[in-house]
């Protein structure tokens, strides 16, 4: 519970709030006022004032006394509720108030010819999503329907769109992106990531370089995730590398986040991890994967996969590892061509399908010869061997020049 | 109201829902991550991958079981 406090001293603490804002708007300090608006943070003054609020009760009529305060009525009424609400614990309450004094700060922001509110705008899109967040599971625990979420995410959509114009606000639009993706992400509807990352991309008016780098990387991330849904590896893996290189190394949970992606994106175009980078950063269910790809063991692969399977069904990538089957394919017929030419160079080019059934066979996989003819088809079709069939004599004869081709950063032919 | 009454059988659905295991940390605000030693930690990490392991070598553990496999159907056939 909160100590006593006197009439007197809340209405101290109030007026300091007061004084505080519009000092902060009137020299264009953007860094103290978005300190005076971070209702989640849970600083010292800030609890301390709505302890003050909550004894007080009628700050309004501390509002009305100046001009100075009353010009940010709108604002200043609704961030207190918000303040108040949140001390309170009634979150959805304090989301609705800070929503309202938010809209009105953007009013004035629109009308701030330069971008020196940005930090503020900032803690706004922050502490919206947050709130909205905990909001949610306040109204989930009391059995309502939690929609605060949703709420910010349309909240947010306009803050966006204040900034994505022309002009020095340009800058700030890709923090407020990044928001949005995480309550996308969060609610299960990435398909509204479309519309905002079109405007991002096909803006001819500003450079995405110009972002600053840790808004270009969490952008990165999310649509590198994207990318990997849609199956497009080429481009999840340019874009999950860029955030891997640019991201803070004291970020090491987000370097984590990326690699989870970028591994599978980078096995599925031929390209390993080292055995040190999954030990770093502790990606353990990556390791037998990798083992299986390199050995052509497709009873470790399939295993590992069993193994991990709920991870990976949750993270999205578990259909990208599923197809690395193939790859394991390859390498199994190989290391049984590398071991015939061992025996006899003569006649290594040709594959009995019996010896790949028997080889599967031992593998604790059971397949017939026809299944396996297809299977071969397959490798042959996608170009990941070269040679052709003699169907009648159950034989497959590789090509003398690169049975194998490499994929070397190249997705498999789809 | 209505609409809540209508769907508290999908409660359970919403709550699984509003998850995302691998959502990205925040960055500090007036981080700057622009400086020499990150960049080039950010180069080395991109150098832990190989793109060209010893694709054909075949004296791992998995490929001598493999190699005895084969030789055994071989000498049977």
């Amino acid at each position: 519970m909160a100590a006593y406090i006197s009439m007197g001293e809340a209405h101290r603490r109030i007026t300091e709030y007061l004084t505080r804002f519009s000092d902060a708007i009137s020299s264009q300090d953007g860094k103290s006022l978005s300190r005076l608006l971070s209702v989640s943070s849970d600083s010292a003054a800030l609890l301390s004032l709505a302890d003050a609020l909550n004894t007080f009760q009628d700050a309004n009529r501390v509002i009305r006394q100046s001009e100075r305060f009353s010009q940010y009525g709108d604002i200043l009424l609704h961030v207190f509720r918000a303040l108040q609400s949140y001390r309170l614990k009634n979150l959805a309450e304090s989301y609705m108030a800070f929503e309202k004094a938010s809209n009105a700060i953007i009013q004035e922001f629109r009308n701030w010819e330069t971008a020196w509110a940005l930090e503020a705008l900032y803690v706004i899109a922050y502490e919206i999503r947050i709130l909205a967040e905990r909001a949610d599971m306040e109204l989930a625990s009391k059995g309502k329907t939690p929609e605060k979420l949703k709420g910010a995410g349309s909240f947010l959509m306009k803050v966006f769109g204040v900034l994505a114009g022309k002009g020095p606000k340009r800058v700030g639009a890709l923090y407020v992106t990044c928001q949005l993706f995480k309550i996308y992400f969060k609610l299960g509807t990435v398909h509204l990531c479309r519309s905002v990352i079109r405007s991002i991309e096909t803006a001819r008016i500003f450079d995405f370089e110009e972002f600053p780098v840790r808004d270009k990387v969490t952008y990165m991330y999310y649509t590198g995730r994207l990318e990997v849904y849609n199956e497009n590896f080429l481009a999840a893996d340019h874009k999950l590398s860029y955030a891997l290189t640019y991201c803070s190394t004291e970020k090491e949970a987000n370097i984590r986040m990326i690699l989870k992606y970028l591994v599978p994106v980078k096995l599925s175009i031929g390209i390993f991890p080292k055995a040190s980078l999954l030990e770093k950063f502790n990606l353990n269910e990556y390791k037998d994967v990798v083992l299986a790809l390199k050995r052509g063991d497709l009873r470790l692969l399939r295993h590992a996969l069993e193994e991990h399977e709920d991870r990976f069904l949750r993270s999205g990538v578990y259909l990208v590892l599923e197809k690395l089957e193939l790859q394991v394919y390859q390498r199994l017929v190989k290391k049984i061509y590398i071991m015939q030419k061992e025996r006899d160079p003569n006649r290594a080019h040709q594959i009995k399908l019996d010896v790949i059934v028997k080889t599967l066979r031992w593998l604790d996989i059971d397949m017939d010869v026809d299944e396996v003819e297809c299977i071969m088809a397959i490798l042959i079709y996608k170009n990941l061997m070269k040679g052709y069939f003699a169907h009648k004599s159950k034989v497959v004869v590789l090509s003398k020049q690169d049975p194998f081709p490499k994929l070397n950063g190249k997705p498999v032919n789809a | 109201m209505a609409t809540e009454r209508q769907k508290p059988s999908s409660e359970e659905v919403k709550a699984d829902l509003f998850e995302d295991d691998d959502e990205f940390e925040e960055f500090e605000i007036d981080q700057v991550c622009e400086d020499l030693a990150e960049q080039n930690e950010g180069e080395e990490i991109n150098q832990q991958w190989e793109d060209d392991w010893d694709d054909d070598d075949v004296n791992d553990d998995f490929s001598v079981k493999l190699r005895k496999e084969l030789d055994s159907e071989a000498k049977s056939t």
